[in-house]
């Protein structure tokens, strides 16, 4: 089964080390079968939002930054489990800050 | 916080391939390292709740593992050094060397995946180690039980201990059997849970991902081999269509039939840039790098009509020359079928029915099914279908099979003009010389009016069409001949109104039935030579019976193929056939009758001189014994045979020549 993890941006800079560990992280979990896609999203969305006949597109940034999704990982894992023993490790990492894992809908 | 028991499963599924491997550097036994790690288990089950999950539980385990297994060892060595009163330091690795080597998972690989081992074993152990499998989780993956999956994984640990299994990298030619050991056991496993053999579900998908992430982890572990790679392309891309591969009742959806819109693109990517590596990795294409590559041209094509099939079935070609097993042949015959049409698809799956390993196997029937559905033969393809139907192990595949035979009509509903006319001469009743004269007819009617064409829509006008472009100037003889074929087919057929248009000619009087058929009377290895001799002689002469029976060997002319009849002024000429076998029957007589009786005269009845063989003493061979054997051998009488011959070289004569008395 699949889940995205989605992460928030939070007001950290990353340093080096960071970076560092990311990329072992990532490689590993890749190596492993595991990581299936993964990236980090630019902070000026675009938010588009329809009512009635109306779509109403407004460009980004926005001023609740600490809603915006600023990373995400799509991992293919054997249960629920083991998509949060995945997310503790990467919140091990980054640490201070939060993330949503939701199940993805289709392939098993 | 979800429950630490799940925890512990996860981190141990994760895990347990790089614990065991780093436990294999101290105690060299898969057995006794897979026990320590379990035994670790068992501590992280007692403490975590109470103390929580360590920040890297993978190492936690590893920790726990090793420092028994040290212990363990001290222990053994102080028993050792007291008994032996030997003293000698015991090389422990350092304890903050948890990890493994990077090699290590690897080197387990090839332990768990031993050619020593068989292929159930080699499965069930690399699950246990490597994926961190339970035996429950395996023997319900497998539909066996548990204490059965528990002897397997016991026995395999046990011959790896017996043949000292070294913790090792192969290299050289062993590293290609080796790694063909290893490549066999995932596919195995992809196999068994994307198509599987048994129970009610088609697909099993936890197996399924287990040998996607087994595969990953082996490219990664063995990144310069390109079957490694080609392996992982095939089943990332074969794992691409799991979606669309079943309909809604769980029955198979054939690959031209999938609705491509629910291929997961994202494997099939994978997939490409899997294939991809192994190119890179460069050497010729092995299996796998082919297999990969049939798969991708699945995968490219927009929509199944777009499916380059001719190349498809260029690479099963050169799949069957490394691997030329049934199955092989089986799928080459089905690009075959879609590259140059269902007939030549089924002439190389013929060569494939009589091969035992594909006589239970339900997709040899399938696919002949499925060719047979496309020749316009829906009858045999119905049978085929049943018969899929019946070997598979498979329920929904079982379903699926059965409606696809029942959607076709039964074999009298509406077959096809080439299969009737194949049915028709296939049966029994005709004799070889009818059976040819016919099959000349109808194959020619099957040619203009199209193999596949129903039956039902072949009308009398068409096939009086056909004869008037086919046989514009044939003698009355010939035309009536087609014509009869035409009747019986009909008649046979349920058809007696199809040979209606065709108008029968008059035929002269001499030649009112049909002449056996010279070449195939002669085939037969029963007829003597001088049968042979007279029969040939007389069909291509177009002689009286009598005239070539009056024949003296000292009135041949070999070199101008000709003789003349004693005391006439007639000729007698024949061509090649004859020539060739006249030497053979003379043999080196120089005079006397040319055909001679098979024993020589009774003292009561003396021929003339003439009639009598001056060697061996025998007569004549008379009118009424040559009729009698003709007719024996061809059911004719010599007079037909002559009135065969297509040329006549005689002077006609009123006067009848001598014909000897029997």
């Amino acid at each position: 089964m699949r889940y995205l993890m989605t992460t928030k941006a939070d007001d950290q800079q990353p340093d080096a080390q960071l970076y560092a560990d990311m990329a072992a992280f990532v490689e590993e979990l890749t190596a492993a079968g595991v990581l299936l896609a993964t990236g980090g999203l630019a902070p000026e969305g675009i938010r588009m939002v329809s009512a009635g006949d109306e779509i109403t597109v407004t460009d980004g940034p926005f001023t609740e930054a600490k809603e915006v999704v600023a990373g995400f990982a799509l991992v293919e894992v054997r249960s629920k489990d083991e998509a949060i023993e995945l997310g503790r490790r990467f919140r091990r990492i980054v640490g201070d800050g939060e993330s949503v894992i939701q199940q993805v809908f289709g392939p098993q | 916080m979800t429950d630490v028991h799940g925890a512990v499963d996860a981190v141990w599924k994760l895990e347990s391939a790089r614990i065991i491997a780093g436990l294999m550097r101290l105690v060299r036994d898969v057995g006794r390292a897979e026990e320590l790690a379990q035994d670790a288990l068992l501590a992280a089950l007692e403490r975590w709740p109470a103390e929580g999950v360590p920040d890297n539980p993978g190492a936690w385990l590893t920790t726990v593992a090793k420092r028994r297994a040290v212990d363990e060892m001290r222990r053994a060595e102080r028993q050792e050094r007291t008994q032996r009163h030997l003293a000698r330091e015991l090389d422990l690795p350092a304890e903050e060397e948890t990890g493994p080597r990077p090699d290590d998972v690897l080197r387990l690989v090839f332990i768990s995946c031993h050619p020593v081992l068989p292929t159930e074993g080699r499965v069930a152990l690399t699950l246990r180690v490597i994926a961190g499998l339970t035996p429950a989780e395996i023997a319900r993956a497998f539909l066996v039980t548990e204490p059965e999956i528990g002897r397997r994984i016991a026995a395999a640990k046990q011959t790896l201990s017996e043949a000292g299994a070294a913790f090792e990298l192969p290299t050289g030619d062993d590293l290609r059997q080796r790694l063909a050991s290893v490549l066999e056991v995932v596919y195995l496993i992809f196999n068994e849970g994307y198509a599987a053999t048994a129970g009610d579900d088609l697909i099993r998908p936890g197996l399924c991902l287990e040998a996607l992430r087994l595969g990953r982890l082996l490219a990664e572990l063995a990144p310069d081999e390109p079957e490694v790679h080609g392996l992982v392309a095939l089943i990332e891309i074969q794992q691409s269509r799991s979606a669309a591969r079943t309909g809604p009742g769980g029955e198979p959806v054939p690959l031209p039939e999938q609705n491509r819109g629910l291929w997961d693109q994202l494997l099939i990517r994978r997939g490409f840039s899997a294939l991809l590596r192994a190119r890179a990795a460069g050497g010729p294409a092995g299996p796998y790098v082919l297999q990969a590559a049939i798969a991708v041209c699945h995968a490219q094509a927009g929509s199944a009509a777009d499916t380059d099939w001719a190349r498809i079935a260029g690479l099963y070609e050169a799949l069957e020359r490394l691997l030329p097993t049934p199955v092989v042949r089986l799928n080459r015959a089905v690009a075959v079928g879609r590259a140059h049409g269902p007939r030549a698809g089924l002439d190389l799956l013929d060569g494939l029915s009589a091969d035992p390993q594909l006589r239970d196997y339900h997709l040899l029937p399938g696919v002949r099914g499925d060719l047979l559905e496309r020749l316009g033969r829906p009858g045999e393809a119905r049978r085929e279908f049943e018969r899929a139907a019946s070997l598979t192990g498979n329920a929904a595949e079982r379903a699926f099979l059965r409606r696809r035979a029942d959607r076709l009509p039964a074999a009298s509903e509406g077959p096809a003009l080439g299969a009737a006319v194949r049915d028709f001469l296939g049966g029994d009743g005709h004799s070889p010389a009818t059976l040819r004269a016919y099959g000349q007819t109808l194959h020619r009617i099957r040619r203009s009016a199209g193999d596949r064409a129903p039956l039902a829509d072949l009308t009398a006008a068409r096939v009086a069409e056909v004869f008037a472009t086919a046989w514009p100037d044939a003698s009355a003889r010939t035309w009536n001949r087609h014509r009869s074929a035409v009747r019986a087919f009909g008649a046979w057929a349920g058809r007696p109104g199809l040979a209606d248009a065709l108008d029968r000619r008059a035929e002269p009087p001499a030649a009112r039935r049909t002449a056996p058929d010279l070449d195939a009377v002669l085939a037969g290895p029963e007829v003597a030579l001088r049968e042979r001799v007279l029969w040939r002689l007389l069909h291509e002469s177009a002689a009286p019976v009598g005239a070539v029976l009056a024949l003296n060997v000292e009135d041949l002319d070999l070199d101008d193929r000709r003789a003349q009849v004693p005391g006439t002024r007639r000729w007698v000429t024949w061509r090649s056939g004859t020539a060739r076998l006249l030497p053979e029957l003379v043999a080196g007589r120089t005079r006397g009758p040319l055909f001679l009786a098979d024993r020589r005269p009774g003292p009561a009845r003396t021929p003339a001189d003439g009639d009598l063989c001056p060697d061996t003493g025998r007569r004549r061979l008379s009118y009424e014994r040559a009729e009698y054997l003709c007719k024996r051998v061809t059911g004719g009488s010599l007079g037909q045979l002559r009135s065969s011959g297509r040329t006549t070289r005689e002077t006609p004569s009123r006067t009848p020549t001598s014909v000897p008395a029997g």
